[in-house]
């Protein structure tokens, strides 16, 4: 019998299967960010924190971007399996389904936020935002996420750029899709998300009006010199990315 | 995010006397601790011989950061950090410290102090608290940009010496500095390492 994979259906994603998984992202996520903040101009420790988030992504979105809808529900082939590796782990295996990625997303941008105000004047911080950034709007919109490893910035924004020529417009449509599938959906892992979406015509604790402002504000008050010269590289950024 | 060394001095109408220093070489290879302690105190002094009373500045050497606090009354204070320590905490430090110090040791014994004869023993503590900024000082955040202080920037070292003068011949006649950490800095300098232990 097949070991740690619970083998379900042959999309099954080689992670997926793994009981304690997100568990130990999580805890790289918890444990890793006391010694970020204190080597704010290391590019690998952030580095690490996008790959974290990314695998914790890849585990809840497939390929074609549709939700993970249940994933207790695509091992019910190997149900029986997942009982007895999840012997003693009981509790895992039900918070498997409920990542709260979004919120994670968005933690990681506050917790950001705090870096660049707290140490102004680090590129590593203003890289890290572009990349949590592009990870929180692609899950927001449901854009597939490009998997591109270890790309500089620079040439995922080219990829980018060109295979979305309308990404404000397919984010508009997008959202109101994105309500209809999930009122069907059981799943505890998006309803955090749902309600954002439903509560404001755009996202209201995060996106690029928030973006915007995070970046006047910072261009009003600083007085570091780089600070100001990578507050306005970002909204370039920002702005050829949104295609606005 | 580190701190290396915290010193205090008096910057005298002849001379700059080292009243009390304390110092983290831990990150250091063990075999140049006691060399690159010697460099630091060194460069504290240097920094502030060349600095004007009532006067404060930031001497960026590689990766390191030096931030100098002359006061009027020649009392001063070096801070030797990383290039990601913020430096707002470290001038907050030292005017703590210069502070405090002033209250406990009497102005008299400034001119002629040496680390064997002032009584002051806070610095290592300052030096310990003060490797996260953000314990040693809540208000980092909110303050970092609103300091209206002058503060001096220097790109090097170098920029702090006359017309002429080579930080070579200092380091040959300096009394600070013995002799094996003459020669290491002698051999750097030849590999073109130089100030890697600095």
């Amino acid at each position: 019998s097949t070991p740690l994979l619970c083998a379900g259906s042959p999309t099954t994603r080689s992670g997926m299967g793994h009981p304690q998984l997100p568990w130990i992202l999580l805890d790289e996520l918890s444990s890793t960010k006391y010694w970020v903040s204190m080597h704010v101009s290391d590019h690998s420790g952030f580095h690490y924190r996008q790959f974290l988030l990314k695998s914790l992504i890849g585990r809840t979105v497939n390929d074609d971007n549709t939700l993970v809808q249940n994933q207790m529900g695509n091992e019910q082939n190997s149900s029986l399996q997942t009982e007895e590796e999840c012997e003693g782990a009981e509790a895992v295996c039900v918070e498997e389904q409920s990542v709260d990625i979004p919120r994670y997303l968005e933690e990681e941008l506050d917790f950001c936020t705090d870096l660049i105000d707290t140490y102004p004047g680090h590129e590593t911080l203003w890289c890290h935002r572009r990349r949590v950034f592009y990870l929180q709007h692609h899950l927001t919109n449901r854009l597939p996420l490009l998997s591109v490893v270890g790309s500089s910035v620079d040439s995922s924004d080219e990829t980018l750029h060109n295979s979305h020529p309308n990404p404000a417009t397919g984010h508009m449509a997008q959202a109101m899709d994105v309500d209809g599938l999930n009122e069907s959906s059981s799943k505890q892992g998006y309803t955090q998300e749902t309600k954002r979406l439903k509560r404001a015509p755009m996202q209201d604790s995060f996106g690029p009006e928030m973006e915007y402002r995070f970046i006047d504000k910072v261009l009003s008050t600083c007085r570091d010199v780089d600070q100001a010269r990578f507050a306005t590289a970002y909204r370039k950024w920002l702005v050829t990315f949104l295609g606005q | 995010m580190r701190l290396y060394s915290l010193s205090v001095l008096y910057k005298g109408e002849a001379r700059v006397q080292l009243l009390k220093a304390a110092s983290d070489v831990s990150t250091f290879n063990f075999f140049q601790r006691s060399s690159v302690q010697e460099f630091m105190t060194f460069t504290s002094q240097l920094i502030v011989e060349r600095s004007e009373l009532g006067s404060r500045a930031s001497v960026k050497e590689q990766d390191y950061l030096c931030h100098v606090y002359v006061r009027s009354d020649g009392l001063a204070g070096v801070v030797i950090a990383d290039n990601e320590y913020p430096s707002r905490v470290c001038f907050t430090l030292l005017d703590k410290v210069l502070e405090e110090f002033s209250r406990q040791v009497s102005r008299a014994d400034w001119p002629s102090g040496s680390p064997a004869t002032i009584s002051y023993a806070a610095l290592d503590g300052y030096l310990s608290k003060y490797q996260n900024p953000r314990d040693a000082d809540p208000m980092t955040r909110v303050q970092a940009e609103l300091d209206e202080t002058k503060i001096i920037l220097h790109n090097t070292m170098e920029s702090l010496l006359e017309r002429g003068e080579k930080l070579d011949d200092l380091v040959s006649k300096s009394e600070v500095l013995g002799v094996q950490s003459k020669a290491f800095y002698k051999t750097a300098r030849k590999q073109n390492s130089c100030c890697e232990i600095m």
